[in-house]
């Protein structure tokens, strides 16, 4: 489904594309940035979205009812994949995520409001965190009523039991940073089962939980917010099983779950809604139907039949062949939502092969993005064009173009030709990696044309798709230009900006694909991510996105954008920003 | 016939051993890594080995052929859960012993395979049939066009245009999905009708050529004027005469359509979300799912292997001349 | 004298190709008695074979265009209905092929086979029909007749199945058996065993029998008359002692001197005549052999290019042809006979 159009890496990949969304951002194991981007032509992508940080009283639950939500029914989702996990300590994957928000809860999470806002607020706890020492040491205190699927209490010791447990051998998937800055200097551990604890995990008492961390990290807050960090309950603990039938803290419990095939969902009684301010959880029963290829899922949602009206995808898009039909049809658009995801997709220029910024700035200007953007399918197929490092999603972003890329997509050969002058270097030579697609082909021909027009010689060299990312990742790779796409895992800058050009983190295979190194932006990461006020921090990030894009590492493509449709029978069907798919905690069954 | 079904049955235990172990030295031999897929965005080296561990592909290739081999006959014991044997490894992704996958799937595929193969052979060979004995006339010449128009059709264009219309407009359909068939026959047919007949367009044109095109060669064999001569009526002629020798052909194809579309429908279970072995093999290769590869690999390939058994013990019992030595 | 058992008039058969109209048998008369065996020689192409074939009714009348009679036993037959021919087929007429192997089905049993036929066209039972088969292959000659009436053509030896064909043909016994190059396939000592038994069966049961061949030797041996047949027409025509002995048509005196020797093996293939067969479609006008002719400027000028010559309606030896019967007889006394 997906992206046909996209970086497809091997041609059976396109076809499960999506599944692998965030591990191919960074690794790349082939199948292209997960969810088609596409925008109603009629309907604005929010670009912008407002993030803060939450209190106290936006911690409150129930969540703000939908007008005109009733209680009761069946959603139907239908979606190409089934959850390749339900563990939280294995997931990692947005897909993922999006389901899990209906039965497992974190310490935090995001508030969408109906304007666009994103707060990020307590989910178990009372608020999203206190630090007192600038992001070493963090506290949460748990709400009262948080109750498991069995009716038990829901504890500090679950707490500090689901930190303990991301480190056991089973659970090497999810994200690394807090098994990374939970661990106590020179200390091994594997988790709780043979009863080794961790003291950097500390139940202060029944309700607030502590945790240390080896280095201040002012947005633990956020990071906690990952479903990665969602709660398992000590006592029922399945380890290895638990991916097969997690226990629900959520509103829903799991009664059947065949894979590849089917889940369903029924209420999970014990739920408390007041303790919860971001789920309404209308429906009584969810049933998940996987298998449905994105041509079939806009087939039957533009069909609207029976169990069909009461149907939503998390993240089918709409399928290219059915864009024109969907955008054309008022009372489709009608039942659409869009939105920009959080991922963006770039050139990375490799900073140890081409030393000279001019070159580098000489590349983004000369490039001829208009004409790439147009072989993947346009605006509605690939996304917004892209003039930052940062995602409009994140925290603080900041929108400025400092090549002209938004004014003058189709490139300025005139204006590389004066850099390049400047730079002594009239001709440099350019290799140029890509997979090798017919999409990809395509696009580098334009690639080489464009910048052939600014005095570049390019050589262009195809690589098989299924070792493209590893090729590329290798630090001493001999191309000097190719692909790369990131998403934050959570929306500030730190995850958006410090792991792919902080230059002390170049490794094989690591993030930092274009190697910049630059002490100046290394020391601005630093700075950034010891700001505790999430406002000046977001500021802080967006001068480090300015910094990092006058010394020209990348060349920004597109902000990539999702467009879904669903059936008519559902109301508060929402474009969830963080994960970049539609949104099952509003969602209610029209009467 | 007892010594024929023992060494060819020993043969394609050989070529399934083969074909196993090809599939599972060329998925090492290409530079990618299935713990890489899985292990995460941001997937550290420790972590990394972590997960080839517990994947079982931390060990040397030959170790884990020998490995797999043996747990088809012992079971195993994997990071993520028991195998029973016959155990055909467990699943990266799915994390679920093959086995049982395949045997959740089979049902599926084995249905949407009958059912198919029971409307192209009857529609096929019919109307070849009716072709091959109205040559030349206007039933010919429609079936024969008939056909080149529907060998040219394919599965996801005419599956997803007979969706819309039969399903989505006209609703004389039901959405196409797998029913239990022990539990309600009914809904298991009703289930299936749109693929059964989607998948059949195509075959139905292939079965309709071939069977016209060797009818009208058996017709003008010489034995066949032989049966004429003697006074045979045509029906005889056409039916018992004819139709037994143009059968040869027309079984070898079958044997390998059945064994091919026992290996999975991949593009027909993917147009009408069906969850068969094709839909096992796609996210096998996907996701780089070793295990799920060779298990699917092992279905298809043992399909082809036992159909072509079948093929040719139904050689011996057509054509007397044939021998099965 | 009364009708003849078997009487074919003014026979044409055409068939209708892309390319035109294939006139593969033009304007054809001959009689059989019965107890009596016809010889009809010819080059492949002839029309031979399409004659006996339209006898059996088993061209497809969509494809030929039939025209002339052919009465069997008082009988018409062109225009009697299919269901009719299909009666008369392996039962009043019967007919044995070139190739054994091929023209018996793999698939079947011997007894199955000929018990069918025998079945078909009596009603009798699959046991009856089975004994009727032992008789049969007893009667050909088949040794163990009755564990082989079991085995498939393919566990015979080329005779022995010919004589299962035969055993088949004759299992109704026929009145008339049409036999299409019986021997050609055979070597020659089977060859003689198969006509020697034909022979024989034909002395028992007093069947007319058709003997299609190109071989001169086979017509000797086993035919009271003779055809000489090309371009689909009757040229010459006679008691086979006259016929072989003082042929009058150019074309049987080419046929005649291009055999290697009587009773030689016939796997060499029969250029009687230099130059081609004609074409059917379009057959040239006149004497349809003049242009493979040498004795054309004999015969008058433009005389075998105008008007087709007839053969002479009565009977006894007769030929078409425009050289005068002195011309002819001094042609062959001069120059052929000696060929011989």
């Amino acid at each position: 489904m997906t992206t046909p159009r996209k970086r497809a890496a091997a041609s059976v990949a396109v076809i499960a594309a999506g599944a692998l969304a965030l591990s191919a951002c960074a690794q790349g194991g082939g199948g292209g940035p997960a969810p088609s981007a596409a925008a109603g032509r009629s309907q604005d992508v929010q670009a912008l979205t407002r993030i803060s940080v939450g209190t106290a009283e936006d911690s409150r639950g129930p969540a703000a009812p939908e007008p005109g939500a009733v209680k009761g029914g069946t959603v139907n989702m239908i979606d190409r994949d089934d959850f390749s996990h339900l563990d939280p300590a294995r997931i990692y994957l947005n897909y993922n995520a999006t389901a899990s928000k209906l039965f497992t809860r974190q310490l935090t999470e995001y508030k969408i409001g109906d304007d666009g806002s994103i707060k990020l607020v307590g989910d178990l706890a009372v608020d999203p965190g206190t630090t007192e020492d600038g992001g070493k040491t963090w506290r949460f205190t748990l709400k009262d009523g948080l109750k498991w699927q069995d009716g038990s209490p829901i504890t500090t010791a679950d707490v500090k039991h689901t930190f303990e447990r991301i480190f056991a051998p089973f659970t090497p998937e999810g994200p690394p940073y807090a098994e990374q800055w939970l661990l106590p200097e020179g200390k091994e551990y594997t988790g709780p089962y043979d009863g080794e604890h961790l003291d950097t995990i500390k139940a202060v008492d029944e309700k607030t939980i502590e945790f240390t961390l080896n280095a201040p990290h002012p947005d633990f807050n956020f990071t906690v917010a990952m479903t990665g960090y969602g709660i398992v309950p000590e006592k029922h603990d399945t380890k290895e099983k638990y991916d097969r039938q997690p226990f629900s803290s959520g509103p829903y419990k799991i009664v059947s779950h065949v894979t590849d095939k089917s889940m369903d969902l029924e209420r999970n009684e014990h739920w408390d809604p007041a303790t919860d301010p971001i789920r309404n959880a209308y429906p009584d029963k969810w049933h998940m139907e996987f298998g449905v290829q994105a041509l079939q899922s806009t087939d039957r949602f533009i069909a609207d039949n029976g169990d069909d009206k009461n149907a939503m995808t998390f993240h089918n898009p709409v399928a290219t062949e059915r864009l024109q039909q969907v955008t054309g049809d008022p009372e489709l658009m009608r039942r659409t939502v869009s939105g920009l995801t959080p991922y963006t997709t770039f050139y990375n220029i490799n900073t140890s092969r081409i030393k000279d910024v001019r070159v580098r700035q000489a590349i983004i200007k000369a490039f001829p993005m208009q004409q790439v953007r147009q072989l993947q399918g346009g605006e509605l197929g690939a996304g917004k064009y892209a003039s930052t490092v940062m995602s409009p999603t994140v925290l603080g972003y900041e929108s400025f173009d400092l090549y002209g890329q938004q004014t003058r997509p189709q490139g300025d050969p005139e204006a590389a030709k004066k850099l390049l002058a400047e730079a002594g270097q009239p001709n440099p030579t350019l290799v140029y990696a890509y997979n090798q697609t017919p999409t990809q082909e395509k696009t580098a021909v334009a690639i080489k044309t464009g910048l052939e027009k600014a005095g570049f010689k390019v050589v262009t060299k195809p690589l098989n798709p299924t070792t493209f990312y590893d090729a590329v990742g290798m630090v001493n790779n001999p191309y000097d230009v190719y692909w790369g796409g990131w998403a934050a895992d959570w929306p500030t800058g730190f995850t958006s900006l410090s792991l792919t050009y902080d230059g002390r983190q170049i490794a094989d295979q690591a993030p930092n694909y274009s190697h910049l190194n630059d002490p100046k932006v290394n020391a601005a990461i630093d700075e950034a991510a010891k700001i505790t006020d999430p406002a000046e921090a977001g500021k802080a990030w967006a001068r480090v996105d300015r910094m990092i894009m006058e010394l020209a590492p990348i060349v920004p493509e597109f902000y990539q954008t999702y467009f879904g449709l669903y059936g008519s029978g559902l109301g508060g069907v929402e474009f969830d920003p963080i994960t970049g798919e539609q949104s099952p905690t509003d969602v209610y069954v029209k009467q | 016939m007892y010594h024929f079904l023992v060494r060819r049955i020993l043969g394609a235990l050989v070529i399934l051993l083969i074909i196993t172990a090809v599939t599972f030295f060329l998925f090492f031999a290409i530079p990618r890594d299935p713990a890489r897929l899985a292990c995460g965005k941001i997937c550290p080296p420790e972590t990394l080995e972590l997960v080839r561990h517990n994947m079982g592909i931390d060990e040397p290739v030959f170790l884990q052929y020998w490995h797999w081999l043996a747990g088809i006959f012992a079971g195993r014991e994997f990071t993520y859960g028991h195998c029973d044997a016959p155990c055909l490894g467990y699943s990266f992704v799915n994390q679920e012993p093959i086995f049982d996958a395949i045997v959740d799937r089979f049902p599926t595929t084995l249905s949407l395979t009958i059912g198919a193969a029971v409307v192209f052979l009857l529609f096929g060979v019919g109307t070849g049939m009716i072709a091959a004995a109205r040559r030349g006339r206007a039933a010919d010449k429609i079936a024969s066009s008939a056909s080149l128009v529907g060998a040219s059709m394919q599965i996801y264009f005419v599956g997803v245009l007979a969706t819309w219309v039969l399903v989505d407009r006209l609703r004389v359909l039901e959405r196409p999905a797998y029913h239990d068939f022990t539990a309600d026959p009914f809904a298991w047919a009703g289930g299936l009708l749109l693929p059964w007949l989607v998948l059949s367009i195509i075959f139905t044109a292939n079965y309709t050529r071939m069977t016209r095109s060797s009818m009208v060669e058996q017709l003008s064999e010489d034995y066949v004027r032989t049966a004429r001569a003697k006074g045979m009526s045509s029906r005889t002629v056409f039916l018992r005469f004819a139709w037994r020798g143009a059968m040869g052909p027309i079984i070898t194809i079958f044997g390998v359509d059945l064994g091919t579309l026992l290996g999975g429908a991949i593009i027909t279970e993917q147009t009408f979300s069906l969850h068969g072995i094709g839909e096992l093999s796609i996210k096998a290769v996907v996701n780089q799912d070793l295990p799920m590869l060779l298990g699917v690999v092992l279905v298809s390939a043992a399909a082809i292997v036992v159909f072509n058994i079948v093929v040719d013990a139904a050689y011996a019992v057509i054509d007397p001349r044939v021998r099965l030595s | 004298m009364t009708t003849p058992f078997l009487s074919v008039r003014d026979l044409t058969v055409a068939f209708g190709t892309e390319d035109g109209v294939v006139h593969a048998v033009d304007g054809l008369s001959f009689d059989v008695e019965k107890g009596t065996t016809l010889g009809i020689v010819g080059e492949s192409g002839s029309g031979k074979s399409v004659t006996n074939l339209a006898i059996l009714g088993l061209h497809d009348p969509a494809y030929t265009k039939i025209g002339g009679e052919i009465t069997l036993d008082g009988r018409e037959l062109t225009r009697a209905s299919p269901r009719e021919m299909e009666r008369l087929r392996g039962n009043k007429v019967a007919m044995i092929f070139q190739d054994p192997l091929t023209s018996l089905s793999p698939y079947h049993t011997v007894g199955r086979q000929i018990g069918e036929t025998f079945r078909k066209h009596t009603g009798a039972s699959r046991r009856e029909a089975r004994d009727r088969a032992i008789e049969m292959l007893r009667r050909v000659g088949i040794p163990h007749a009755a564990s082989r009436v079991d085995d498939h053509p393919h566990q015979f030896s080329g005779g022995m199945r010919q004589r299962v064909m035969i055993a088949m043909a004759l299992v109704c016994d026929p009145d008339l058996l049409i036999a299409d190059e019986p021997t050609t396939a055979l070597d020659v000592t089977v060859q003689a065993q198969i006509l020697d038994l034909l022979k024989e069966l034909q002395d028992q049961s007093g069947t007319a029998i058709i003997m299609v061949t190109h071989d001169l030797g086979v017509v000797a041996r086993t035919a009271h008359e003779v055809l000489v047949m090309y371009a689909g027409r009757a040229i010459e025509r006679g008691a086979v002692r006259e016929v072989l002995g003082t042929p009058r048509h150019p074309y049987t005196w080419g046929l005649l001197s291009s055999m290697p020797k009587l009773r030689s093996p016939v796997d060499v293939p029969l250029v009687p005549v230099r130059g081609t067969p004609p074409s059917l479609i379009n057959v040239p006008p006149g004497c349809p052999f003049h242009p493979r002719c040498d004795y054309t400027e004999l015969a008058g000028p433009g005389l075998c290019r105008g008007e087709r010559p007839e053969l002479a309606p009565h009977r006894g030896h007769g030929d078409a042809c425009y050289l005068t019967p002195a011309q002819k007889r001094t042609i062959f006394t001069e120059q052929i006979k000696d060929k011989l």
